[in-house]
């Protein structure tokens, strides 16, 4: 019977009029053309027209075909030793003479310095220069370049290439204040005596060494940047834009390949280096990645994964679960520390026993098992561990009835409202914020909290010099430095004249003469002036202008697959990993 | 062509309207929410001259201005094709937002490829079934599907993928593989680049990162579009031309494909239009925040942290362009298909 006749049958029901349940099927397959189902009385007889079948034929043909042959078709020669290494932050840009933020991470193997720190004995080791000198008052030094460096794109490394980097960086500094050139401010005159001799004159005594070790504005680029950039002066902003593109050439042991610096940056080996004859390692990775992984969670995902050999912030609460597995941690000391700045410009907090009975509240042990689940460590004053000038011993005993009677000695009438400002992308802030106020409320004191992400962070903290009375009681801000010196933490963060970054509104002028003394004091007589930066800071333990929190201890979780030596981290150059010295497993 | 000069002209001068309007908008938004954008161009200066150095980069990004004047200069810049550099990366800002529109745009293709044939399957088994149970099931499940939160069910989507691998993928290709492949990628499209190349191993790590994804934000467009065709279609049946199609004994398939199916597509398509804008928010929250997917989610999100106000500004007046090209698009294939309509 056909459809038609059996259609013209029924009756014609307004709902279901055009397709009764019996063509239904018919009619939908037909038109699918190449599937046909026949339906007759109970026997469904379901045909595959010879199309369809050539058709599925030939994908599965092609497919087994494109699976076995292609992955060897495509196998290029390929270098065999990758390591894919997850940073926690986006590079915010490459310039080597203006960079400052988290381009580091990608400088610190691409480019070199003069002299290297070597954090664990304080002293400055050659690099690029392989010894220097200078006069007895500190204003004159004279490096004698290491011979036969060349830069990546084959240019030779030679005295004009560091005047042409240091000169850079430092006329920056001075024309826009951009960058962290300041370093260079004392040089005056830099005189090529040589090709591999440099000469240095300074307006007031430094320890220029220790300064050419710095982790920003102190790299040396070639000066064939301006040809390749097509500009005549050094200063032109095209330069800046040319190096934030993705280019760079510099002498280090890896050179730049690909830049995207929302997700990743790619870097190959540089052959010609002149450090992999000293250091011998036939295992150092060919390519690095160096992949942008914000997410800690993600992180860690990567490591089990495969996808990712070296992690620098997983998740704190995952590192047990992860040694079980056979991954390997390295936790770094950093320089990186938690300071809480009194605002001592505003009430209560402008009273100094006010302020000594908080410090007496915090049981920062506490914080540190509990905010930081014990990575990390309880800081002594505002100058981190290991640091050039640190001091042990200034923490304040935790002792809450002392805290209790100098509070009552303060004439701060409790109950009082105080309001603590924080960086609400910090874990161990948020951790550590919800502690504070539950400890001040035994105090009587009540704590508003006022999380902020950076940005609005500094832009309310700052305001401390213009509207004390607006800005928060309590402020918490984190630093790393720019150069082993104390004066990279006590000028900014407590100078009068910083006020960009001294958030608790310090003025102190015995405290000023102090930092500006121990700075000039440096080039000619280091001991002395670590001695004075240490008077500087019982000023700030005494009068508790600041409490140190904590200094960051920093895992660096890593991979069977590769191998990272101590060596290759170091606290002053913050996340960068010397790849140079790590192994990996092909 | 069904198109006139007319209409041409009088699109053109309402987008541009649009675009202005949306930013004034923005741009005022952006200058009173929180953060200096000049800390961030003069890339948080610490030495002791920081504080000129942020004038100097408030002059330079013309913050010291009124705002009136900002918004003229902005708007002049646009229009011009001059958008600058990005506040917090220093590269131009047409390069940072390009990156993460290609990852948002393949998804979301992707996801539509699939998801708008299966919904019109769907709608047009259900329609053809009016009233069974399956129409029934059909039906209930689709209003399930349309108003699913797209964010929760990539998180359950998420929790299954851990619970039976114990890791998720991250990004959009295993850095590993593309180097060890030699991967290049061409267009930003790496499902598109890695068949173009002829690297099935960087497609298939491609599409198994692309699918759980384009599952969550599927489900809207597929309950949707279930729905739409299965109501176009039931209304189209009673027709009074096909009734006299089924009179004049014209063949059943051919009214189904002809005269049925043809009627229903301008309508589809304007939905799909539709939905694909809204499915582009959807995109932008679980991509980043969810599957951890560079995209445009993690871009708007990052240049709001880092006060970022060109790179926020661009994404909008992309976003807006981008809507703007699809709605007129849809329109434009309105007319071509449906001859009783004329732009």
């Amino acid at each position: 019977m056909s459809t038609q006749c059996r259609f013209l049958n029924k009756q014609i029901n307004e709902k279901t009029w055009f397709f009764t349940n019996e063509v239904f099927n018919e009619i939908l397959f037909k038109s699918m053309d190449f599937i046909v189902i026949k339906r007759q009385g109970r026997d469904v007889e379901v045909k595959i027209k010879t199309p369809l079948l050539i058709g599925i034929g030939v994908i599965i043909i092609v497919l087994i075909l494109v699976v076995t042959l292609l992955p060897n078709l495509t196998q290029k020669p390929t270098p065999q030793r990758i390591l894919v290494y997850a940073y926690n932050d986006k590079i915010t840009g490459i310039d080597p003479s203006i960079e400052d933020d988290t381009g580091l991470v990608v400088l610190g193997s691409i480019y070199e310095t003069l002299t290297y720190y070597d954090y664990k004995t304080g002293e400055v080791k050659p690099r690029l220069a392989v010894n220097w000198s200078s006069n007895e008052d500190g204003t004159e030094w004279i490096f004698h370049l290491r011979q036969g460096v060349v830069f990546h794109d084959g240019t030779p490394f030679n005295a004009t290439a560091v005047k042409l980097s240091i000169e850079r960086a430092r006329d920056i500094y001075r024309e826009t204040g951009r960058g962290m050139g300041y370093i260079w401010d004392a040089v005056e005159e830099i005189e090529v005596i040589d090709e591999y001799t440099i000469k240095f004159k300074l307006s007031y005594p430094q320890r220029l060494d220790l300064l050419a070790s710095a982790s920003y504005s102190a790299y040396i680029f070639s000066p064939s940047v301006l040809e390749k950039a097509g500009v005549d002066n050094y200063m032109d902003r095209a330069l800046e834009e040319w190096f934030n593109n993705g280019n760079a050439i510099g002498s280090g042991p890896y050179k730049l390949v690909s830049y995207d610096p929302q997700k990743e940056v790619k870097l190959e080996k540089f052959k010609e280096w002149w450090g992999w004859s000293i250091i011998k390692n036939d295992n150092a990775p060919d390519v690095v990645i160096i992949k942008v992984v914000v997410d800690p969670s993600a992180q860690y995902n990567g490591l089990l994964s495969g996808e990712v050999d070296i992690a620098c912030s997983v998740p704190r609460e995952t590192i047990k679960s992860l040694l079980d597995r056979g991954y390997k941690v390295i936790n770094l000391s950093t320089y990186h520390n938690f300071v809480l700045f009194f605002n001592t410009k505003r009430y209560p907090t402008n009273i100094t026993e006010f302020r000594l009975a908080i410090a007496h509240a915090i049981d920062l042990n506490r914080v540190v098992l509990e905010a930081l689940l014990g990575i990390g460590r309880v800081a002594s004053g505002v100058v981190p561990h290991g640091f050039p000038g640190h001091i042990e011993g200034l923490t304040y005993e935790y002792n809450l009835d002392k805290a209790r009677e100098i509070l009552a000695k303060s004439g701060v009438s409790t109950p009082i409202k105080i309001e603590l400002l924080y960086q609400v992308d910090y874990e161990e802030t948020r951790a550590f914020a919800t502690i504070f106020k539950t400890i001040m409320a035994e105090l009587g004191i009540e704590v508003e909290l006022n999380p902020q992400d950076w940005a609005r962070l500094k832009d309310i903290a700052k305001g401390v010099w213009e509207n004390p009375e607006e800005t928060p009681h309590l402020i918490i801000a984190d630093w790393w430095p720019t150069i082993p010196s104390p004066f990279d933490f006590l000028y900014t963060m407590f100078h009068s004249e910083s006020k960009e970054w001294n958030f608790a509104g310090f003025e102190n002028p015995e405290f000023d003469e102090l930092i500006e003394e121990a700075w000039l004091t440096e080039g000619v007589d280091y001991r002395k002036a670590i001695e004075l930066y240490k008077e500087a800071q019982l000023i700030l333990y005494n009068e508790v202008v600041a409490i140190g929190l904590w200094d960051e201890i920093r895992p660096y979780v890593y991979s069977t697959r590769v191998y990272i030596p101590e060596d290759a981290l170091n606290p002053l150059y913050t996340f960068v990993i010397r790849f140079e010295l790590v192994e990996v497993r092909s | 062509m069904p198109i006139s000069l007319n209409y041409v002209l009088k699109r053109t001068f309402l987008s541009i309207l649009i675009v202005i309007g949306v930013i004034v908008f923005t741009y005022t938004l952006l200058i009173i929410t929180p953060g200096d954008p000049a800390v961030k161009w003069a890339g948080n200066p610490r030495g002791p001259k920081a504080h000129e150095a942020v004038e100097l980069a408030r002059r330079e990004l013309g913050l010291d201005q009124p705002i009136y004047i900002q918004i003229a200069r902005f708007i002049y810049n646009v229009f011009t094709g001059n958008l600058g550099l990005s506040i917090a990366y220093k590269i131009p800002v047409t390069q940072v937002v390009y990156s993460g529109f290609t990852s948002t745009l393949e998804l979301l293709l992707f996801t539509y490829i699939l998801a708008v044939p299966v919904g019109v399957l769907l709608g047009l088994y259900s329609a053809l079934r009016r009233g069974s149970s399956i129409d029934g099931f059909i039906q209930s499940f689709s209003v399930v599907l349309a108003s699913t939160p797209t964010f929760w069910l990539a998180t359950i989507i998420v929790l299954v993928i851990y619970s039976t691998t114990g890791f998720l993928p991250y990004g959009r290709v295993s850095s590993k593989l593309e180097i060890t492949t030699g991967f290049q990628s061409i267009t930003g499209f790496y499902l598109l680049d890695s068949l173009l190349q002829g690297n099935i191993p960087v497609f298939l790590d491609v599409l198994t990162r692309l699918i759980p994804p384009a599952l969550a934000i599927s489900v809207y467009p597929l309950g949707v579009i279930t729905r739409v065709t299965r109501t176009l279609i039931a209304e189209a049946l009673l027709e009074d031309y096909v009734k006299a199609g089924v009179a004049w004994g014209v063949n059943r398939t051919t009214i189904l494909k002809h005269f049925v199916f043809r009627s229903i597509i301008p309508p589809i398509i304007q939905t799909s239009g539709l939905a694909f804008v809204y499915s582009m928010v959807d995109a932008m929250v679980v991509e980043s925040l969810v599957f951890g997917r560079p995209g445009l989610g993690s871009i708007l999100l990052d240049a709001l942290h880092k006060a970022d106000f060109r790179v926020a500004l661009a994404l909008v007046i992309y976003l807006t362009i981008f809507y703007i090209i699809v709605n007129t698009l849809v329109d434009i294939i309105q007319a071509i298909i449906d001859p009783r309509v004329k732009l």
